[in-house]
């Protein structure tokens, strides 16, 4: 735990693992990170909400009002992102899918 | 901390009520390969285990704040994995080189797999090994109809072994077998009446050299008990996705965390080779509902054919629009970004 910020160093989740681009030295470990943050915020637009590396061991979920809450991976946001909005993530959803498509 | 080459291996052993896993288990013991094996189970059955490492382990489960039933951990389970590692280096019983759990017929297998791959301590002392699940040829029909557990153990195993084949007509085998393909058409299934028992094809793990074929249920006899197996599984599907491009495993992991949060109860198994950009070797990514495996580099691609392939077993999810929602994801673009050291 660090000391000073009370930060849980947990394992690295599969959904932060890096495959492929960071091993061949294509992408830094931090790169890859901000990249995940940029997909995740791509998804997360259209509620509301945002995501943003938090000293490279968390991140940071917020919503609009500066609700905030730290969750240790990616696979961690969901559940967040739905107390937080009371909204209902759905990947399989039309609506999303034609918004990503879109972009 | 232990290194990779140190972890204990573990075998999951389940399949239903009956359907002969006790004596799979027997079997496998007097192998010269399980010599130095403990073994865990839920139930002590009429036949005896003339085994130096038995445990019984009950049924304790502690439920996490997700509240989903395959993300919780055994507490049971833990206490008797660390309670063998303890006795182990207090030198109270022999040493071990593997664990085989035999589950009890009625187990959903995710906790005790979310348990092996996320408990804080296990996991710097255990590995996965393959899951081998026994299907009994003469009451598959039955089984797989009354419990949904039954299901999912078939859809976790690497290994599927048919049982009771002496007694069961040549219609119900072929039935049982083509339902099994249909199902989860990434494990291998044979019969486990077979001898010599192939120790080392059940206990190895090999992640595939190929991509895990997709077999579509023959037609096998349109008899009465593949009607019925089919009718009883017709909700729980099982198909292969192609996908051409390298994927952007990022995007990947973006998109799978999110539909196994949102379906995990209903994405019973995703396992496939993936094609991944910025890697030459394929990658091997193998998940139980919400219980997903580290993803693991293979040393090369074995065919020609290098695009990436995923098989899905899911129950009521329509196979188009999760191609959709995938390729969407993985087709994101984010303005590459500036990173100072």
């Amino acid at each position: 735990m660090c000391g000073l910020c009370g930060v849980f160093l947990t394992e690295t989740s599969w959904s932060d693992a890096s495959v492929g681009s960071v091993e061949t030295g294509a992408r830094t470990r931090r790169h890859e990170r901000l990249h995940r943050v940029a997909l995740a915020n791509r998804v997360l637009k259209p509620f509301g909400s945002r995501l943003s590396d938090w000293n490279g061991v968390s991140y940071l979920v917020s919503g609009p009002t500066g609700q905030t809450s730290i969750v240790p991976s990616v696979a961690s946001v969901w559940p967040v992102v739905e107390q937080l909005r009371k909204v209902r993530l759905d990947p399989l959803d039309e609506g999303l899918i034609e918004a990503l498509e879109r972009d | 901390m232990s290194s990779a080459r140190t972890l204990t291996p573990v075998n999951v052993l389940t399949g239903f009520l009956g359907s002969g896993k006790t004596t799979l288990l027997q079997r496998l013991l007097r192998s010269p390969r399980l010599d130095r094996t403990a073994v865990l189970i839920n139930e002590f059955g009429e036949v005896g285990l003339d085994h130096l490492l038995v445990q019984r382990v009950d049924d304790a489960v502690v439920l996490l704040e997700s509240g989903c039933i395959c993300c919780t951990i055994r507490g049971d389970l833990t206490g008797a994995l660390r309670g063998l590692l303890d006795r182990r280096d207090r030198v109270e019983i022999p040493a071990f080189d593997r664990v085989v759990i035999e589950t009890t017929g009625l187990a959903d297998p995710g906790p005790i797999l979310y348990t092996l791959l996320n408990e804080p301590v296990l996991q710097h002392h255990f590995q996965l090994g393959n899951v081998i699940t026994t299907v009994d040829a003469v009451n598959a029909a039955l089984h797989l109809s009354k419990n949904p557990e039954g299901m999912k153990q078939v859809a976790a195993a690497d290994h599927l072994l048919v049982t009771k084949t002496d007694l069961a007509s040549d219609e119900q085998i072929a039935a049982v077998r083509a339902v099994l393909a249909q199902v989860n058409p990434s494990a291998h299934v044979r019969d486990a009446i077979d001898e010599p028992l192939d120790v080392d094809g059940l206990l190895d793990v090999r992640p595939p050299k190929s991509a895990p074929a997709f077999v579509p249920a023959g037609d096998a006899g349109a008899t009465d008990t593949l009607h019925a197996l089919r009718r009883h599984s017709q909700d729980i599907s099982s198909f292969s996705l192609v996908l051409d491009e390298p994927l952007d495993w990022t995007a990947f992991g973006v998109w799978l965390s999110l539909l196994l949060h949102r379906y995990g109860d209903d994405v019973l198994r995703v396992k496939g080779i993936l094609s991944v950009q910025g890697s030459a070797a394929p990658v091997f990514m193998n998940a139980v509902q919400h219980v997903v495996h580290p993803p693991q580099h293979l040393e090369t691609w074995s065919t020609e054919d290098r695009r990436s392939r995923i098989v899905f077993i899911t129950r009521g999810i329509d196979h188009g629009r999760l191609r959709r929602s995938l390729e969407a994801f993985c087709r994101l673009r984010v303005a590459e970004l500036s990173v100072s050291a």
